[in-house]
């Protein structure tokens, strides 16, 4: 009985941001509500258009339209309407109920005057659809780092320094009893004091031990040259991720190029505990498919554990890649053992998502070869095997076969590289819209096994001619105009730009592809190599294709929409249910579904500026 | 016949103000009442509503007022007033789970006086919204014969009679609990409200009458007198 007006109270207390505010300055808001009634068909009165008033809809339905009468978006209970917070910034809006409609009408200046201890509620008010992201992916990545402890923790917490090293005129001999005394699995090799390879125990076992070669040997003759190393500035999950990828245990860290320490396996997983190492290092000791195959039922369980962690989409993406790349890995191993070593050099291709470094759990297998022009038609069937091999293996390890048919498997796709130059000028050369909706894939190419120079080779010449075609960017910009993300919401459906609504959210072609898509273009028309939508953006950002703050837009909107089906998908996983990308509008929260719409805004923003550009 | 009605109302008022001493009541009659040529989008209105202990003005008492001002098609919350009666005696308990007024709130509450000018004065120079008029109307005239020894008029929309003229006016049977507040309210789409609370259900009344009136024809278009008791 204290308060007469607790209900409308209690209902402004369900929205966001009024959530964040006490009853006592609540009740202060309520005090200032004017209740309007409109009438279905009614365009908002002139009078409330020239007062700056915040409206909140309490019960019925009104949409809102450009000066060109295009449906810009729909309000339904519970939604705030800004659009006329700012009187001057809204003239061209018009505003129209669809329905009978009560409004709760609030004048904007008093709300401030209200608010004014409560920065972040007026901020919610004023901030546009990109700031209100921001922060929101701010909050979430500050979440990420704090839940998951190896994330963004940079190596240096981690490495050892000084590093042991040895001359490499040393014997092996040598080189064991100094590991032995100084209890190290690894040493770096020094030629007149530059760092040329290293050498771990387990060369000396493989390469010295088991091929009998003398202990008085050079230490040279065994080590490992020119090895993979990483950069001190990177994270701690970067080098995990490189020592997954490329199945090593040693990392020796390099400052500006010199040698500044080593990093070990298990120093990260004395930190990290079971994760993505643990998985690889299982893969790489299994020895049949069928072992595979029960490994890999391990892979959503990992995927709902980082998803728990509130690990970010991103490096759920880059963990579940690896992993995928390290089930490859092992069985083209366990098809080189079966078939025979290879009659002339190859590379085991990736395309998609797994090349992007963005695959989550249950996605289908995307691969190609590509092979030596020194390849012979009688190598064709050893070719044909092992691209068999590998395909029905990675089936059987849950990653089905790819209902488009980029497989290795189809010839089309197992090619010497003399055919792949081919295949891309086509493509770039006298592109059709129709033919590159198809081969948009091929642009997003990464080596799993083999030699790597052959698809670096095809890419560089490949980004040379798309950098000056833009007949092909032309084409492949009108392609990735086809995926629109919707307006928002109505009510508890997903509100199309013909108006019309759909009971689910489609979460990949409506708002991951379209952000995917565009990255590619940027990435293409400037020439960049990377293939992660995330890097592309980055490095797209800055140039003429894309501006600094539009790419910290559309990162933004991407994480967020991957973040939101990264957790749909672990959720189905967790209730035993088949992972996909449908989201019913009813799963989000409030706050979640505004932004959403922030982000469909941004990746419209990106779409437009895009259709008029080319 | 709604015409002549008004036309009485405003000769009554004249007539009363003559015998009205100065105060609350001689304020609030010295302003005309609003022109019932009016369009209903033009007139001032005050959506009133009272909680009582029972039905009959005379033994019943008036527990709590809640009122709003309802004005070219919208309800100005930083209007709206409310305020438990300080009484004499005990409550029922089965009253108290209804309007939810214990006796100690009751006992804080303000005298009648101090209630009853605060209502007069809001609803000078307006027309008096309620939701079954009978209430309002005896409850406020027994007062105002309590505290000036008149029984004052005043013009007033009845939002049940706006919906059972309608009902009439189709000639088809209804049930009578259809035109309860909440009942109507749900019929018009408007959502639930917290009843028996005075304000919320003068609030809810103000509502009902725009849904009554937007449903009909444009407000703008509809004569203060349609709606007149």
């Amino acid at each position: 009985m204290s308060n007469e007006l607790a209900d409308i109270r209690v209902f402004l207390k369900l929205i966001p941001p009024f959530d964040l505010l006490p009853d006592p300055l609540l009740d202060t808001v309520v005090k200032e509500i004017s209740i309007c009634y409109l009438r279905k068909q009614e365009d908002l009165p002139p009078d409330e258009l020239s007062a700056e008033t915040l409206f909140v809809l309490r019960k019925g339905a009104l949409s809102y339209y450009s000066a060109d009468n295009e449906l810009l978006g729909m309000f339904s209970e519970t939604d705030i309407c800004t659009l006329y917070c700012h009187a001057q910034t809204s003239i061209d809006i018009r505003l129209c109920s669809n329905e009978d409609t009560l409004l709760y009408a609030l004048p904007y200046p008093a709300l401030q005057e209200i608010l004014h201890d409560f920065p972040d509620v007026i901020a919610f008010f004023e901030h546009s659809a990109e700031q209100r992201l921001h922060k929101k992916m701010t909050r979430v990545n500050e979440a990420a780092i704090i839940s998951s402890s190896l994330m963004n923790t940079p190596i240096t917490h981690f490495y050892h320094t000084p590093v042991a090293s040895i001359d490499h005129r040393s014997t092996i001999q040598e080189a064991a009893i100094s590991m032995t005394e100084q209890g190290y699995s690894c040493l770096i090799i020094l030629e007149e004091d530059n760092f040329i390879g290293i050498v771990t125990d387990k060369d000396i076992r493989r390469r010295c031990v088991a091929e009998g070669l003398s202990l008085k040997q050079p230490i040279s003759d065994i080590i490992t040259k020119n090895p993979t190393t990483i950069d001190v500035n990177s994270s701690a999950y970067d080098a995990l991720m490189v020592m997954t990828g490329k199945h090593i245990h040693h990392l020796p860290v390099t400052n500006q190029g010199k040698l500044e320490g080593m990093l070990t396996v298990t120093d990260l997983m004395n930190y990290e505990g079971q994760h993505a190492v643990n998985l690889t290092s299982i893969i790489h000791k299994a020895t049949t498919v069928n072992e595979l195959a029960k490994i890999s039922t391990m892979l959503p369980k990992l995927q709902i554990r980082m998803a728990k962690l509130g690990t970010t989409a991103d490096h759920v993406g880059k963990s579940i890649s690896a992993i995928t790349m390290a089930f490859t890995i092992r069985l083209i191993e366990m098809a080189e053992k079966l078939l025979g070593p290879p009659p002339v050099p190859y590379a085991w291709l990736a395309a998609g998502s797994q090349a992007r470094q963005e695959q989550l759990a249950h996605s289908d297998q995307d691969n190609a070869l590509i092979i030596s022009d020194d390849m012979k038609p009688e190598d064709q069937t050893w070719f044909f095997d092992l691209a068999t091999f590998v395909s029905d293996g990675l089936a059987a390890c849950g990653f089905i076969y790819c209902p488009g048919d980029i497989m290795a498997t189809n010839q089309r796709w197992r090619q010497p590289q003399k055919i792949w130059h081919r295949y891309f000028d086509e493509w770039v050369n006298t592109p059709s819209s129709a033919a590159l909706l198809n081969a948009s894939i091929f642009f997003d190419l990464t080596t799993v096994y083999g030699d790597s120079s052959l698809l670096e080779n095809v890419r560089y010449e490949m980004l040379e001619k798309t950098k000056r075609s833009t007949m092909f960017i032309a084409h492949l910009s009108k392609n990735a105009l086809r995926l629109k993300p919707p307006l928002g919401f109505f009510r508890d459906f997903v509100l199309k730009h013909d108006g019309e609504n759909k009971s689910v959210l489609d979460l990949k072609h409506n708002g991951i592809a379209p952000i995917v898509d565009l990255a590619r273009i940027y990435a293409l028309t400037e020439g960049i190599s990377s293939t992660n939508t995330i890097t592309r953006l980055q490095k797209a950002a800055g140039t003429r294709s894309l501006t600094k703050e539009s790419a910290a837009n559309l990162i933004a909107a991407y994480e967020f929409i991957s973040m939101l089906r990264m957790q749909n998908q672990s959720m189905r996983m967790q209730n035993n249910k088949k992972p996909n990308n449908f989201l019913p509008p009813k799963a989000l929260s409030k706050l979640e579904r505004e932004h959403l719409k922030d982000a469909f805004k941004v990746i419209k923003t990106m779409q437009d500026v895009r259709q008029s550009s080319y | 016949m709604i015409f002549k009605n008004l036309f009485g109302y405003e000769a009554k008022r004249k007539r009363l103000l003559k015998q009205a001493h100065a105060g609350a009541l001689r304020d609030f009659l010295s302003v005309p009442f609003p022109d019932e040529k009016q369009f209903f989008i033009d007139t001032p209105i005050l959506s009133v509503d009272f909680e009582t202990t029972g039905l009959n003005a005379k033994t019943d008492k008036l527990l709590s007022i809640g009122f709003v001002d309802l004005l070219a098609n919208k309800i100005p919350l930083k209007t709206s007033y409310h305020q438990i009666v300080h009484s004499k005696g005990l409550l029922k308990s089965d009253n108290v789970t209804i309007h939810q007024i214990t006796d100690s709130e009751k006992d804080q509450g303000e005298p009648l006086r101090v209630v009853v000018e605060t209502l007069l004065k809001a609803l000078t120079g307006k027309v008096m919204l309620v939701h079954f008029a009978r209430i309002e109307r005896e409850f406020l005239q027994q007062a105002c014969i309590k505290l000036y020894g008149i029984a004052p008029v005043f013009p007033m929309i009845d939002t049940l009679m706006v919906a059972k003229r309608r009902l009439d006016a189709r000639d088809v049977s209804y049930d009578p609990s259809s035109l309860r507040l909440s009942a109507l309210r749900t019929q018009y789409q408007l959502p639930e409200h917290h009843a028996h609370n005075a304000l919320n259900d003068a609030i809810a009344t103000a509502e009902l009458l725009m849904a009554q009136v937007n449903a009909r024809q444009e407000p703008n278009k509809t004569n203060l007198a349609d709606l007149l008791l």
